[in-house]
């Protein structure tokens, strides 16, 4: 019996097998590199360990917290470094490595008070030299970071380490080991909120300067956790700080795996291999929120974003008030929150989304009435020997915003009789084109989507930083001379947290009026968190943790 | 045989700089921009200007693919601009095997079981089996990945997991548990279009003057079918063959991002997405270089099965 008749097969079979066989998944261990990192004491905070999943990516950018890139970078740095201040449940700046501190009379100089007896997680003592080092290190252009200039603009000097004519920041300055000065170009009162970002973190130069680039891979600093092992494009292991100075975490190790799915991170929490999912950048699929809404895991708060339409208000026809007023009276919110997205939003009607700082103060929106908004493109001088003409509106591609924009088009065409095109663009042409429309207008979009989510709970962030006209995220260039003044007087107001809500109070009123967005709906920031996971609180900025050493996970064993 | 090696490996620098450069082009022109994706809603023109000096986007087009092509021929595939300081060959490297290793399996599943169910139903033309297994193979070749995935997972979880039974993990990758689900999806495509060319490709072959004589000369039907028709009838599968093996190496960008798989395909096609130019540019090298290697081996493959084949090259 001739064995050639095998040969095709055979080889085949070979081929496959043996190539098989050679790229075998290596043992997935992280990078053994040499790192100044401890070894971590074992089975501290029992032996409880807590499996948070991140969702939308399937790795994550970095773990540099001077360039935290998106959302899940931030989620795990938030875990492993610490800096001058944090935020609480409530959304307080309260204490995390400096201890207090004292802000002067005009509220320009923040001298802060190290803790004592600081140190990284290796040991090393931190002083007040890190800190300054750390956020000079931020701005300085080598670090390429994207948030950096922005989130410390206030700072003096800063504009200039960013621009590479100097390494250090004029308006850092430290006094001694423990006490660090800082100088603003102006009073800012929400300052203290933008130190709670992650570019004003310490980071431990002596692992810089030891592994160069690849210092991240055993990431820590002075938050509760240090890297254990980063296992790329798969999961990021973290165990205890053994030097954390608010004491031992209640669980000993976080694991975060990675999915670019949020439906498959579903799947793995309701087969038991989460204990947290969803978060606000990628909440829970919304064809499962009506199964999971009546279990007690499932936690939903407001968040602290709004999704919009906004205006070129420097190109025609949307360079009217009347017809901007026109086009946020023809739009039927509520059966948008309601019919369209299933309940998973709440309409609204003003710029602060619910709960956030300044919003106590009520605002009178724009009700949704067709005959006004008939009125108002009349009053602009549209009739039936003007038409209005065709406009086309943009969006990216994403999410529910074909939805969205569809649903638009049809209010827009049956409550005022006007012709919109849809445009959709892929995200990143979107996002130039939405540059575009900032830098030259006559060449920019009509309108658009967008959404604005915040940096820190203060009213600036959504009133000033998105509608002055001297703010370069005022993509439509909307001005208004009254709004102008108030936004700027609030910004660097001097005198009592009330009245400085006042002036957004109004300012935000102005807004509303004169149509500087046309608000839509406040997404809601959902999570699943198993029953037995305590002490993490949900929030419009996102899950806080005040107090690591309470919370729980499940069993490792 | 070794001119052909010769000359298909000289093909491949080739190939290599064309594609690159191609893809270089039409990244460099396409809308979009990777800093403004990176900064997102911010704008600062300061910082703008800044980060395109350091990943060096304000030098013109020839230097940046210049300086690109220096470092490939060092072997060097570039820095990521999304993933902080990771090199490409970092990247795409525990991507590449993880895919390949996915891949490998999915493509012999579906050999072993394609290839049998299409002789077995050539053989027995228009029999209940050949029409049956036919429509099963056509049904497998149309259900698109990402329908099959949650049927199987909703299999696994309401009938194994509810149940009780030992059920197979949702997502993941690390244990063969994790290889289960994945690599069924993976095959089944696969299998279906396998089974079907093999059937056709067999029924062509059993046609020949050749197999009459056989017939004739009183050889039994397996000897007839395994040492005469097989080897002729295989030729077409190699050549699907190759390619397949080569595609393997860029994953699959549904199964791999459902199933939380550390591959290749996601990776590569979040890039474009992105904007993240080297990790692009590597994608499409590794895969030029698989394309043109395997079709090397197919070629040489026709050889061995086809001895009227000469390599000429």
């Amino acid at each position: 019996m001739s064995w050639r008749r095998f040969t095709p097969l055979a080889v085949l079979l070979m081929l496959g097998l043996l190539l098989a066989a050679c790229t075998a998944p290596a043992p997935t261990s992280g990078q053994a590199g040499a790192s100044a990192q401890p070894a971590a004491a074992s089975a501290t905070g029992g032996n409880q360990k807590l499996i948070w999943s991140v969702e939308g990516v399937n790795e994550l950018p970095g773990l540099d917290p001077a360039n935290p890139q998106n959302a899940q970078s931030i989620q795990a740095i938030n875990l492993i470094f610490g800096g001058l201040v944090k935020l609480d449940a409530q959304l307080n700046v309260v204490p995390d490595g400096a201890e207090k501190w004292e802000v002067s009379e005009d509220g320009k100089t923040y001298t802060f008070t190290i803790r004592e007896g600081l140190k990284f997680a290796d040991g090393t003592p931190v002083t007040a030299g890190d800190f300054a080092a750390s956020i000079n290190r931020a701005l300085q252009p080598e670090t390429a970071s994207y948030g950096a200039a922005f989130q410390l603009g206030h700072v003096v000097g800063a504009a200039d380490v960013a621009a590479g004519t100097t390494k250090e920041a004029s308006g850092v300055e430290v006094i001694d080991d423990r006490t660090l000065k800082i100088t603003t170009d102006d009073n800012v009162p929400y300052f203290l909120a933008q130190l709670t970002y992650p570019v004003t973190f310490v980071v431990p130069f002596q692992a810089i300067e030891k592994d160069g680039a690849a210092w991240t891979e055993k990431a820590f600093g002075t938050g509760p956790f240090q890297v254990k092992e980063w296992q790329h494009n798969q999961k990021l292991i973290l165990e205890p700080n053994p030097n954390y100075w608010a004491g031992t975490p209640g669980v000993a190790e976080v694991e975060l795996p990675f999915f670019a799915d949020s439906e498959t991170a579903y799947q793995l929490y309701r087969t038991d291999g989460l204990d947290i999912m969803g978060s606000q950048q990628n909440p829970i699929p919304s064809a499962r929120v009506p199964e999971v809404k009546d279990s007690p895991e499932f936690k939903t708060v407001a968040s602290f974003a709004v999704r919009y339409v906004g205006f070129n208000n420097k190109l025609a026809p949307f360079d009217s008030v009347d017809v901007r007023r026109a086009f946020a009276m023809a739009v039927d919110k509520e059966t948008l929150a309601n019919a369209v997205l299933n309940g998973a939003v709440g309409a609204t009607d003003r710029i602060l989304p619910p709960a956030f700082a300044g919003s106590q103060l009520p605002i009178q929106g724009l009700a949704f009435d067709p005959a006004a908004a008939k009125a108002e493109l009349v009053k602009a001088g549209y009739t039936a020997d003007n038409p209005f003409p065709q406009v086309t509106f943009t969006y990216g591609a994403e999410g529910d915003n074909e939805r969205v924009a569809t649903f638009l088009q049809q209010q827009w065409k049956e409550n005022l009789g006007v012709d919109v095109v849809l445009q959709p663009l892929e995200l990143a042409t979107f996002s130039k084109s939405m540059d575009t429309t900032y830098l030259t207008p006559a060449d920019g979009l009509q309108f658009y989507l967008s959404i604005w989510g915040a940096d820190y709970p203060d009213p600036q962030n959504f009133v000033s930083q998105q509608l002055r006209s001297d703010s370069p995220n005022n993509n439509g260039h909307f001005e208004n001379a009254d709004f102008d003044k108030l936004a700027k007087e609030a910004d660097t107001f001097i005198g009592t947290a009330e009245d400085r809500l006042k002036l957004y109070n109004q300012a935000e009123q102005i807004a509303v009026d004169n149509v500087g967005w046309l608000p839509l709906y406040v997404p809601q920031f959902s999570v699943l968190i198993k029953p037995y996971v305590q002490g993490i609180v949900p929030t419009g900025q996102g899950l806080v943790i005040p107090d690591w050493t309470v919370v729980t996970g499940r069993s490792s064993q | 045989m070794s001119q052909l090696i010769g000359r298909r490996l000289l093909s491949l620098v080739f190939v290599i700089f064309s594609i690159t450069f191609l893809t270089f082009i039409v990244g460099y022109l396409a809308p979009g921009d990777p800093i403004l994706v990176m900064m997102g809603p911010r704008r600062d023109p300061v910082l703008y200007a800044s980060l395109r000096h350091q990943y060096g986007l304000d030098l013109p087009w020839f230097q940046q693919y210049f300086n690109y092509v220096g470092g490939l021929l060092h072997g060097d595939l570039g820095v990521s601009y999304r993933y902080q300081g990771r090199s490409v060959n970092d990247i795409l490297g525990n991507g590449v095997g993880v895919s390949i290793f996915l891949g490998m399996m999915a493509l012999v599943l579906s050999l072993l079981i394609g290839i049998p169910t299409g002789i077995l139903a050539s053989l027995r033309q228009n029999s209940w089996f050949d029409r049956t297994s036919m429509i099963t193979m056509l049904a497998l070749f149309s259900i698109p990945t990402f329908v099959m995935i949650p049927i199987l997972r909703a299999f696994n979880y309401f009938v194994l997991y509810k149940n009780g039974l030992p059920s197979l993990p949702p997502a993941g990758w690390g244990t063969p548990a994790h290889w289960v689900m994945p690599v069924i999806v993976l095959a089944a495509v696969n299998m279906g279009y396998m089974a079907r060319l093999t059937r056709s490709s067999m029924l062509e072959t059993l046609q020949q003057d050749y197999i009459r004589t056989a017939h004739a000369k009183g050889l039994p039907q397996r000897q007839v079918v395994t040492v005469h028709a097989l080897r002729n009838a295989l030729l077409p599968i190699v050549t699907v063959i190759g390619p397949s093996l080569a595609f393997v190496v860029t994953g699959s960008f549904v199964v791999e991002s459902l199933f939380a798989i550390p591959g290749v395909g996601f990776i590569g096609v979040q890039a474009i997405g992105q904007r993240d130019y080297p990790v692009i540019q590597g994608t499409t090298v590794v895969l030029a270089v698989a394309v043109v290697l395997m079709n090397l081996v197919t070629d040489i493959l026709y050889t061995v099965l086809d001895p009227r084949i000469k390599a000429a090259g």
